[in-house]
């Protein structure tokens, strides 16, 4: 039997280390100078080149800007929506409504990023049907021209972003909601606690620890202020406004093939970001006592 | 479910239900319009549409856009991919997933730890974009289909679902078909799996789904554009001048198409994309809350 065992674990033991592992060791090329072809061991050690000329790069502090400003805009509008939509499902007195509004708003979550895009397009462009609206009704005489003009961006992403995801995050508050002892409502209701009372004293405190551990991944993750997204939504003449450091990698390292530098601009990012992870695990568990890893 | 008997209804209580349903409905509204407004834009005239003031129903009727695609060999060929992706994809991920989630489940296995950790460090460390693009590219698994499928044979994530559901099973299942002398290999086959059923469920319909919304690794390697799939063509579309010089080709050849535009054809493809997602949605839903719930649990 474990002979069996460990015929049928060869080929998954062969699977995982080339293509998990064998990348993994790709990574070494953001120290030397990558040539297609060669070994990455016989080419040029060069050390941290890479990492200084992308850290002194003129674009860095743009890059940087890009993530930081979705990110926030992220955390502060994104993260809290899901929540307040949880609480306010939660007053809905019909099972079936409350169930129909759920099962409607995971939608958006299921389809992809390329139909999103293609959903902004149609509604934002210039016959789209929100500047139509907004002309009709003569709010603006002209057109606004929301796709190519990069002071739009950030907020039509984070609308985008919000509408793709409120429904889908809301499971966990709900579940959480769900999870909340009847009876405490019950002693409420004797202590004379109204409706909002209950959802201040009871409701919010109960997902407390929810909301403290999702809060902790966000501020974790704020390097990761999408890619594919951008790939999708943003054009040349935005680009001031969505590239981020994951789109400047792909753009150098795939599309332009300068392998090496894109490698070491995606590992920089990759070593922030989980110094980022650990620092807010550590900050959590001294603040709440609560770990995440 | 009416409120809970114990719960004071006040005046002020009946305002804010009012309103909350008021809000629910706009909410409902907002998540359901752009698709309502795409297919009107999509069963509309082209010419008519760039008028503007579509919102709810076509206001002349016309099935070019959709002729238009299926008279469009890329378009048929991209639908094919699509589908293949779903089902190759679909199979051969949910299978190699449960097979190694019953492999690191099986107790008496001297390598389980090791499997398990070797899967595990991959949730956490990766060689990111350039290192396995460049690998796929080694391989000469580029401008092959082969690509959409072979790297997510095995995936940590799915192991550690199905094999924490294996291990809730009953394990004198599985001692009993050991006993009677079946091989590991049959065991899975016909212990492990039908009883892992409603996991699979559930991952399968993820890996589903993403394998039909996948585009970025078709933009990597489908260079020759020979495996590309629908999203990719509906991505290339919405490329201003790229969807004009199609649509143009087409209109040399087709008198009947004269009256497409590229607002059209887009939302038409775009609902072409979406409507499969819709269709099998509220058949899958249960499946996606409890895959939620299972990686809930596991943390």
């Amino acid at each position: 039997m474990q002979t069996e065992l460990w015929l049928l674990s060869v080929p998954i033991i062969i699977w995982v280390l080339i293509f998990c592992y064998y990348p993994m060791y790709g990574i070494t090329m953001s120290f030397v100078n990558y040539v297609p072809g060669k070994p990455i061991w016989q080419c040029e050690f060069v050390g941290l080149k890479w990492f200084i000329d992308f850290l002194t790069n003129p674009s860095f502090g743009l890059l940087l800007r890009n993530t930081l400003a979705m990110s926030l805009l992220n955390i502060i509008f994104g993260f809290p929506a899901p929540i307040i939509f949880a609480l306010l499902l939660n007053e809905i007195g019909n099972r079936h409504a409350k169930k129909f509004i759920q099962t409607v708003s995971y939608l958006p979550h299921f389809i992809s990023w390329v139909v999103a895009a293609s959903i902004v397009y149609l509604l934002l462009s210039n016959e789209g049907i929100i500047n139509v609206i907004l002309v009709q009704w003569g709010i603006t005489h002209k057109p606004i021209p929301f796709l190519s003009k990069g002071e739009y961006y950030w907020i039509i992403y984070t609308i985008i972003n919000i509408w793709k995801s409120v429904g889908w995050s809301s499971i966990i508050y709900l579940s959480a909601i769900a999870g909340i002892d009847e009876q405490l409502y019950q002693a409420g209701a004797i202590d004379g606690l109204g409706r909002l009372g209950m959802a201040w004293y009871i409701t919010i405190p109960s997902i407390a620890p929810t909301i403290v551990v999702l809060w902790i991944l966000g501020i974790g993750g704020i390097l990761n202020a999408g890619f594919e997204q951008h790939l999708l939504l943003g054009n040349p003449m935005t680009q001031k406004y969505w590239d981020v450091i994951d789109t400047y990698s792909y753009r150098y390292g795939v599309q332009q093939g300068f392998y090496s530098m894109g490698t070491a601009v995606g590992l920089f990012k990759s070593v922030i970001g989980f110094f980022l992870v650990i620092l807010t695990n550590k900050i959590s568990k001294k603040l709440f006592d609560l770990s995440i890893i | 479910m009416k409120q809970a008997f114990y719960i004071k209804r006040t005046i002020a209580g009946t305002i804010f239900d009012i309103l909350n349903a008021l809000f629910m409905t706009v909410f409902v509204f907002l998540m359901v319009y752009p698709f309502i407004n795409l297919l009107a834009l999509s069963f509309n005239d082209g010419v008519d549409a760039v008028k503007g003031g579509i919102y709810f129903w076509p206001r002349k009727f016309s099935l070019a856009s959709y002729q238009y695609m299926l008279k469009n060999p890329k378009l048929i060929r991209g639908t094919f991919v699509s589908i293949m992706r779903v089902i190759v994809g679909t199979a051969t991920g949910l299978l190699g997933s449960a097979l190694l989630g019953y492999i690191v489940s099986c107790r008496h296995f001297y390598g389980r730890r090791f499997m398990r950790v070797l899967f595990i460090i991959t949730m956490y460390f990766g060689g990111g974009l350039i290192p396995t693009y460049l690998l796929m590219l080694r391989l000469g698994l580029s401008n092959t289909f082969h690509v959409y499928w072979i790297p997510g044979i095995f995936s940590a994530y799915y192991m550690l679902l199905i094999s924490s559901y294996i291990q809730n099973l009953p394990e004198s299942l599985f001692e009993s078909a050991r006993i009677d002398g079946a091989s590991e290999l049959r065991t899975f086959i016909q212990i492990a799996l039908p009883l892992s059923v409603p996991v699979l469920a559930c991952i399968a319909v993820y890996i589903g789904v993403g394998q039909w919304n996948s585009w970025f690794d078709v933009s990597l390697y489908s260079k020759d554009g020979k495996w590309d799939n629908l999203q990719i063509i509906l991505n290339r579309l919405l490329n201003q001048a790229a969807a004009l010089e199609n649509i143009m080709e087409q209109q040399r050849l087709y008198e009947e198409m004269r009256r497409i535009t590229p607002q059209t054809v887009r939302a038409a493809t775009t609902m072409i994309v979406t409507l499969p997602i819709i269709f099998i949605y509220p058949f899958f839903q249960k499946y996606f809350i409890s895959g939620i719930t299972l990686g809930a649990v596991k943390g």
